[in-house]
């Protein structure tokens, strides 16, 4: 091959850059900016028409929102599902679905026991679960194979936050773990279900938020009843998996590369070195630039020094570490991407 | 002869049911319910602190240790208001969720742990407009007025709720404390907060000296 023919060789789409990523695969020329969890800022919406809670609801008001991350800041993926409610939502929870500024919350807790889990033969159908998948199919149709699709599920152990309460859930898993271990098998069905739907709709890839995070639970909880759980469930799922999981979780790397994820979503609390070192290849690593300190009241150099901080500590995928706080700066987001522009 | 020692390592061992039978012993025993607070639950309670702050337990734990704490004081709180001559209460404070956030669970466990060290504390709820805090200053005699927003989108009603003491005379009534995952020294400093506190056992220590 010529040197010319070499120079004239077209880099990766946005889709092929992240899914390579995202597989710990080919590198292109640079590093892929992802959004596992929302990027919808106020600034965005002013700036598209587009609102929350309408954009909860919406299919199309969702798939524009979510367009907007790449249309706009220049992200090399979309991911149309704003909050954590929808499978709360669908199973019965009571939810105020807020506005620009409040997120989403649920209201009512019905689960004090097993037997008050009722999972509906038509949860796919449910609004606030078809609506998403409604979404992906829109953006899928839109950009092809261009620019890559997220979906988003909760695991178990989250939706049981959701629908028993966290601080009665925290304490069960204490005082009556086998009836913990009863309840998070009752509901993975509803996050199997949910993550096949959206990547049969045209996902890419699927996050799956469970929340036992560094900040709550220890890593012995997280061994477990976490583990086991994902264990069981993962085969289940027919794609590429993204596990979300916030705070410090330094302590459990070693139990989350056994478990089959194929992406590990991570905070910058955890220093992005010692993230890579201790993940040893098993998983990619997708994140992690600081919400509040960098993205919500940081400069756009600040951003790009933790990003060029990310890509030089072998991170395979950079982005917000978790859902961005609704004042967020598009100018803050769009230096994530500069920082990527730059190469490798 | 009833060992206080026994009801801190109850609380410790988060044993709700040993907890509540030694504290009703004690009391039974005419052990003076200051004692008994002290060298049992508080003693207890600090240790649980110390360990969470030291990430050797985590929630559940401290949640469950909590609640040993809770059935104890349901027995003695009726016997702490009847007391005769003298302040058995460290202080008084009141702490609330702000406007627009509806989680709790560290503003519980704030209270707990504070109920714990011997402070008279009221829990004001969650969601609560600045207008309320300011009714719920004017209406009673906190020292302290804790204000816990765990989202970045209701961090800005801890500074609201801030300028409306101010507005309304009452600034300098009662001592303000701010709390919760996204919040700050640097955040507390900027809206005019008298402190900020990381997490529970940080708040014991650090009302201790707001009304020092």
């Amino acid at each position: 091959m010529t040197s010319e023919n070499t120079s004239k060789k077209p880099d990766l789409t946005p889709r092929r850059r992240f899914v390579a990523n995202l597989m710990g695969g080919r590198k292109g020329k640079r590093i892929s900016v992802s959004n596992p969890t929302s990027i919808a800022c106020t600034e965005l919406m002013n700036k598209i028409g587009v609102h929350f809670p309408d954009a909860h609801h919406d299919a199309k008001q969702m798939a524009e929102l979510a367009a907007a991350g790449y249309e706009i800041l220049g992200f090399d993926t979309v991911m149309p599902e704003f909050s954590v409610q929808q499978e709360a939502a669908a199973l019965g929870c009571e939810v105020k679905w807020g506005t620009d500024t409040m997120m989403p919350e649920i209201l009512t807790h019905p689960v004090k026991d097993v037997s008050d889990v009722i999972i509906p033969e038509n949860l796919l159908e449910k609004p606030s679960i078809c609506v998403i998948l409604d979404a992906i199919s829109m953006l899928r149709h839109e950009y092809g194979d261009h620019v890559a699709i997220i979906g988003k599920v909760m695991g178990p152990w989250t939706i049981c936050y959701h629908m028993v309460g966290v601080q009665d859930f925290l304490i069960m898993t204490l005082r009556e773990p086998d009836k913990v271990r009863e309840l998070l098998d009752a509901y993975i069905p509803v996050t199997v279900a949910f993550a096949n739907a959206q990547i049969r709709a045209g996902a890419d890839a699927v996050t799956l938020a469970d929340h036992a995070t560094g900040d709550m639970v220890g890593p012995h909880t997280y061994e477990e009843f976490l583990v086991p759980l994902h264990h069981k469930m993962l085969p289940q799922i027919g794609g590429p998996t993204i596990l979300h999981v916030c705070g410090n979780c330094v302590d459990r790397i070693s139990l989350i590369i056994t478990e089959g994820y194929d992406a590990w979503h991570f905070e910058w609390k955890n220093d992005p070195k010692k993230v890579v070192k201790a993940a040893k290849g098993e998983i990619s690593l997708l994140g992690g630039i600081s919400n509040v300190d960098c993205l919500l009241n940081g400069t756009p150099d600040d951003v790009y020094k933790q990003a060029r901080y990310n890509i030089e500590a072998g991170v395979n995928s950079i982005g917000p570490e978790c859902a961005i706080p609704a004042g967020t700066q598009i100018a803050n987001l769009k230096a994530i991407v500069s920082a990527a522009e730059e190469g490798y | 002869m009833v060992d206080l020692n026994e009801i801190a390592k109850s609380v410790i061992g988060r044993d709700i049911t040993r907890t509540r039978e030694l504290t009703k012993n004690a009391i039974d025993a005419n052990i003076p319910v200051k004692e008994i607070l002290n060298k049992g639950l508080v003693a207890g309670i600090q240790v649980v602190g110390e360990q969470f702050g030291e990430r050797e337990i985590f929630l559940p734990e401290l949640l469950m240790s909590g609640e040993a704490m809770k059935a104890a004081m349901r027995l003695l709180k009726p016997l702490l208001a009847k007391r005769k001559g003298g302040e058995t209460y460290i202080g008084k404070a009141a702490i609330g969720t702000v406007q627009g956030d509806i989680h709790d669970i560290g503003k519980n466990i704030v209270l707990m742990m504070l109920e714990g060290n011997g402070w008279d504390v009221t829990d004001l709820g969650v969601d609560i407009a600045p207008e309320e805090f300011c009714t719920a200053v004017k209406e009673n005699d906190f020292q302290i007025l804790g204000l816990s927003a765990l989202l970045t989108t209701t961090m800005p009603n801890q500074q609201r709720t801030i300028d409306m003491l101010k507005a309304n005379g009452l600034r300098d009534k009662v001592k303000i404390a701010i709390g919760g995952a996204v919040v700050s020294q640097t955040f507390a400093d900027q809206i005019g907060a008298d402190c900020y506190a990381g997490d529970a056992a940080e708040a014991v220590k650090k009302f201790k000296l707001l009304i020092q």
